[in-house]
């Protein structure tokens, strides 16, 4: 129904309203037609004959209003059904939400498990290496101490002043003349034989060797300054070791 | 890792072993305080080949190292603060002192172990500690 149309209900009522007009003219007529002639001639037809049509009006409005009535009905129906689906809709859209949350962490964390996977593969050793490796520094005491160690034994986790001497840095040094220091290294070579201890500084087995080379035992102009007389370290060797010549390095 | 020098192989050699020794001077506190106290640490290009060294770090290099403790005095020399504290020979003592207790650190518990599998298993027959230790890591 477009707004131009008047409402059932004025239009019923109009109708009602004229009806009452009528009506009320018809029955004003008859009780003068007791007193009086008709003025017109075809007046009370014409009045009969609207009062029908305005009887069938009211009729077919009826009708309308009772099809409009079922229309809302219908509507109120619809309406509900509608509010239903709506909360389904929003029901099922939290769940997706919630879903899409789930999935995202996952897919989250398993791309930083991938990153990880990467990562770990990048700086994979073989295990073999790494034993090896952790053979070489544990058989020579590098990292652990000998189970017989006790104050006074030489060892020590790092090289010491002898071995630091003996080596290639040593040798390109020139040696402080003085006595203690002097005969240190001497003895060391006169005896034949480099502190076991320091051969593995030297890359020793050649298949570690991806650099490909052992060392060629001589100097070289390199200009790095060389570990110098430690004279700390010396006075300690020689207060803890009964030996005055320190050449004690190798006691097993 | 020299950039734009050029070298013949033995100068290559030459400078990986003496950077090998050089580095693993360096697990030596009392070598370290020798260093502060003549100065190398303040110096510049000191500081920046010790930065250089950093590269013994990657296992193909560090796994020509027999003395790793070396590693950790390079990384703790990076700092100012570590460096300027070297020339005191307290200082040096003291990392020695805990140097020489964690490096013994291993060995007492690798005795109380055994003694330990040595109280479970009285039957079986009792290994001797050997003397290298038995290396592969537990």
């Amino acid at each position: 129904m477009t707004m131009a149309e008047k409402a059932t209900k004025e239009r019923l009522l109009s109708v009602l309203d004229d009806l009452e007009v009528l009506s009320r003219e018809l029955i004003e007529m008859l009780a003068l037609s007791r007193s009086q002639k008709l003025p017109q001639a075809g007046e009370d037809t014409q009045i009969l004959d609207l009062l029908v049509q305005r009887d069938r009006e009211l009729q077919e409005l009826m009708d309308v209003g009772r099809e409009q009535g079922r229309v809302q009905e219908e509507m109120l129906l619809l309406e509900k059904e509608v509010e239903k689906r709506d909360s389904d809709i929003q029901q099922l859209q939290k769940q997706l939400k919630e879903a899409e949350h789930i999935l995202a962490t996952a897919v989250y964390q398993a791309k930083e498990k991938l990153k990880s996977i990467d990562k770990a593969k990048k700086g994979s050793i073989s295990s073999e290496e790494l034993i090896k490796y952790a053979h070489r520094i544990s058989a020579s005491n590098a990292v652990c101490a000998p189970l017989n160690w006790l104050p006074g034994d030489p060892r020590r986790p790092y090289p010491t002043d002898m071995e630091m001497r003996s080596g290639l840095l040593g040798h390109m040094a020139n040696l402080p003349t003085n006595g203690v220091n002097g005969h240190l290294p001497g003895d060391a070579l006169a005896a034949g034989r480099l502190p076991d201890v320091l051969t593995p500084q030297y890359p020793w087995q050649s298949s570690d060797v991806s650099v490909g080379m052992l060392p060629p035992h001589h100097g070289n102009d390199f200009g790095l300054e060389p570990p110098g007389h430690n004279k700390e370290n010396e006075d300690e060797v020689e207060a803890m070791s009964t030996d005055s010549s320190s050449s004690s390095s190798d006691s097993d | 890792p020299m950039a734009g020098v050029m070298e013949t192989e033995e100068q290559s050699r030459n400078r990986f072993q003496s950077e090998l020794e050089f580095i693993q001077c360096l697990a030596n506190p009392n070598y370290l305080n020798f260093l502060a106290q003549r100065g190398y640490l303040r110096e510049k290009p000191f500081v920046n080949y010790l930065k250089y060294l950093l590269y013994w770090k990657e296992p193909d290099y560090a796994k020509f190292l027999k003395y790793p403790h070396c590693l950790h005095m390079l990384e703790l020399l990076q700092y100012e603060h570590f460096r300027k504290e070297l020339v005191n020979a307290q200082c040096a003592k003291f990392i020695d002192e805990q140097q020489l207790l964690h490096w013994q650190h291993y060995s007492r518990k690798r005795t109380r172990l055994q003694q330990a599998l040595a109280e479970q298993q009285p039957t079986q027959q009792q290994q001797q500690p050997p003397a290298h230790g038995n290396a592969t890591a537990k």
